[in-house]
């Protein structure tokens, strides 16, 4: 880190004391206990109205109207075979990265003749795997955090990105996504970067016609791990067809 | 960037000449609004969240000083190095001292409308830096050495065959067809994932700033910002300090009114929350992160009658509704903020005499009102813009002294309903004839494009009502 100039951060200084001299000329004395009394009284917003009655179907449907791909796995042996015959149809080959996560390392790999490269995506790249934290119904979004478990850029530098979601990881709503990432940072500590996802990366600045992998990945695909009926899935198919 | 707002009539009649455009502009203002109608009638109580996202606003704005000190210390405790910047000239010297002390010579740049406003690529790209825009339609338009003509779709003024002969031009790749819109994304894919891997700064906006966490929400669907935030080793963040929102649940209730009102989607493909540098359990993202908060007349603004602009979340609805916007497009409006938004923002940051021709390209049709997600009332603020505008006499004496007189005549009902009862006559008479007028003295534009019908027997509308009401007729 270089050091500061002197002046400069005086005048720094002299900006920041101006701009709350000059906000707080405005506002009301108020302790924080009172200003966060207020706010609680604020409640939060509703969220939007249910793709589906049923949670998972709802999340189902949401993450094929983001222009994602969805399967159902039983349990993580079921996810493996579904990774290989997604990897062997996609690319012809077995190649994936996935981050330091505990339950990827866990996964029975060889039953799936899947080889995964653990640790950071690099450009070039076709696949990176992620588990997510949170999936959220609301939206058709699933929630990582940034760190060894899921590099930032295994997010975005692969052609394809494949996630993994328990089934109870899956939440109604944004707000109930929230709740979860705090519980699940009391231990692990604030992350660098909480990324929600809901779709592959696209554009439209073109002469406004959508099209996938403008940056990122071109594919997102969500496998979706526990016991689901397979009717969730017909369902939230049918939503997308009939919409 | 050189602002032209008060060229807006020269530039407006020259937009309206070019056809190509003019039709691009009608589908955004046909295709926009119906994305947006449906994602909102889809939600439930949209108008109820625009509600509450109002309350929390109010709230916020209320202790503005005391967010922003907890914003401040949790990013700081974070490791993000926090700069506060009064001006244009202050953000953007900022940016290149920081570059510098990194001997930084590439720079990746997501979109941002606040580096638009302070113009800082013009002085990067001085001192010698290697500027790269990443938002496909920014790269475009800078490519073209143009300007955003909507600050969601920067380049949708384009057409594809100009962005072709521009990649032709700029990309030296060989013999290729660029044909179709999915390969000239692909293009633009391979050329800036290379500009990516190689900068040494990347520089990002924000859409909220959440004070409970010190950490910042970027709202993207190309993931381009994304890149910028976790490849270079070091991220610059510029924003302003009225982004501030007391919780991560306010920034959600803002990303789902955000994202429903610019392109209809529930959830853009990225929304991220950044925090700071990289800690010990991250293996990339930046070694070293700033985060610049520009004043630029904010606290001005938020001391004035105008203070609800501040609410706005750069959504661009209310340019798809406008039909101002529509039929003149971005560039009329002669700086970096267009339509309603603009033609109230412009002058607020610059000076109503540099742009006051901006809050008379408004009909008063109020749409934009409707659709704002931040319930701003943009035609009250124009007509107080308009309003200003006269009293410190930027109109021509002649307007005024019509104005005033209109003015005193609307004070004056029993003169103004004789008045215009005459007048109604006579155009009666003088219209017998042919039914309609193809010209009228004081209204030759609108005469230009259309007739004016000579108005039948029965005289003025209260003369009408009047009459009607005496006979016990029907009402409504």
């Amino acid at each position: 880190m270089l050091r500061a100039d002197a002046g400069e951060v005086n005048v720094a200084e002299s900006v920041r004391a101006r701009l709350f001299a000059r906000l707080r000329e405005q506002e009301a004395s108020s302790e924080p206990e009172q200003i966060a009394r207020a706010l609680a009284a604020l409640g939060h917003a509703q969220p939007a109205r249910a793709a589906h009655a049923d949670m998972h179907t709802a999340f189902l449907a949401n993450v094929l109207a983001n222009k994602g791909t969805v399967e159902l796995a039983r349990d993580r042996g079921a996810a493996v075979q579904a990774i290989a015959r997604y990897l062997y149809q996609r690319f012809r080959t077995h190649k994936l990265v996935a981050g330091n996560d505990p339950r990827l390392a866990a996964m029975p790999w060889r039953d799936g003749g899947v080889l995964p490269r653990f640790g950071a995506a690099e450009n070039g790249d076709s696949a990176a795997l992620s588990y997510a934290r949170v999936g959220v119904a609301e939206t058709g979004a699933i929630v990582t955090f940034t760190g060894r478990a899921n590099p930032g850029r295994n997010n975005l530098l692969p052609e394809d990105h494949l996630v993994l979601i328990n089934r109870e990881d899956v939440v109604a709503t944004l707000e109930d996504a929230w709740a979860r990432i705090r519980r699940d940072t009391v231990a692990s500590g604030w992350p660098r970067g909480i990324q929600f996802i809901a779709g592959p990366s696209s554009t439209a600045d073109v002469e406004a016609q959508l099209v996938m992998g403008a940056h990122g990945p071109r594919r997102w695909h969500v496998i979706l791990v526990g016991d689901t009926p397979a009717e969730a899935l017909e369902q939230a198919s049918e939503g997308i067809a009939g919409a | 960037m050189k602002l032209a707002s008060n060229e807006f009539l020269q530039a407006a009649s020259a937009a309206l000449q070019e056809q190509d455009k003019a039709q691009r502009r009608t589908i955004i203002g046909q295709f926009l609004p119906l994305a947006r109608d449906a994602a909102a009638s889809a939600y439930g109580d949209f108008d109820g969240l625009r509600a509450h996202m109002k309350r929390v606003r109010r709230h916020t704005t209320a202790h503005l000083s005391h967010y922003l000190e907890q914003f401040e210390e949790a990013a700081v405790q974070h490791g993000n190095q926090v700069h506060f910047v009064a001006n244009a000239e202050q953000l953007n010297s900022k940016v290149l001292s920081i570059c510098q002390a990194h001997s930084a010579r590439r720079v990746a740049k997501g979109k941002s409308m606040v580096t638009e406003e302070t113009g800082l690529n013009e002085l990067l790209l001085k001192a010698g830096l290697d500027v790269l825009e990443t938002d496909l339609g920014e790269y475009i338009i800078q490519q073209a050495g143009e300007t955003p003509s909507h600050i969601v779709g920067p380049a949708l003024h384009k057409s594809l065959a100009e962005i072709r002969q521009l990649f032709l031009d700029k990309h030296k790749l060989g013999d290729r067809d660029l044909d179709t819109v999915s390969e000239v994304v692909e293009e633009a894919r391979s050329v800036l994932r290379e500009k990516f891997l190689a900068a040494d700064v990347g520089i990002i906006g924000a859409n909220a700033l959440i004070a409970e966490h010190g950490t910042s929400m970027l709202v993207t669907n190309e993931g381009n910002g994304d890149l910028c935030a976790n490849l270079p080793p070091v991220l610059i963040v510029c924003t302003t300090f009225e982004r501030i929102l007391p919780r991560a649940e306010d920034a959600m209730a803002l990303q789902r009114l955000l994202v429903r009102s610019a392109t209809g989607q529930p959830q853009t493909c990225y929304t991220s929350f950044y925090t700071g540098p990289r800690r010990e359990d991250d293996v990339d993202g930046p070694l070293e992160t700033h985060i610049i908060l520009l004043d630029n007349k904010r606290s001005d603004i938020l001391a004035s009658d105008y203070s609800e602009m501040l609410d706005c979340i750069r959504c661009g609805a209310c340019l798809n509704h406008c039909p101002i916007y529509i039929g003149v497009g971005g560039h009329a409006y002669g700086w970096v903020y267009p339509g309603p938004m603009g033609s109230v923002l412009t002058p607020l940051l610059n000076s109503l005499e540099q742009a006051h021709q901006l809050p008379n390209a408004c009909t008063s049709c109020g749409r934009c009102a409707e659709v704002c997600p931040a319930n701003i009332p943009l035609p009250d603020l124009l007509r107080d813009l308009r309003q200003d505008e006269s009293v410190q006499q930027l109109k021509p004496a002649r307007w005024r002294n019509g104005l005033r007189l209109h003015a005193w005549l609307l004070r004056h009902p029993a003169l103004y309903q004789s008045l215009t009862g005459w007048a109604m006559s006579v155009l009666g008479l003088l219209g017998k004839r042919r039914g309609t007028f193809r010209r009228l003295p004081f209204a030759g534009s609108w005469t230009g494009q259309r007739d004016f019908p000579a108005p039948e027997g029965g005289g003025t509308f209260m003369r009408q009502y009047a009459a009607r009401r005496r006979r016990g007729g029907k009402r409504g």
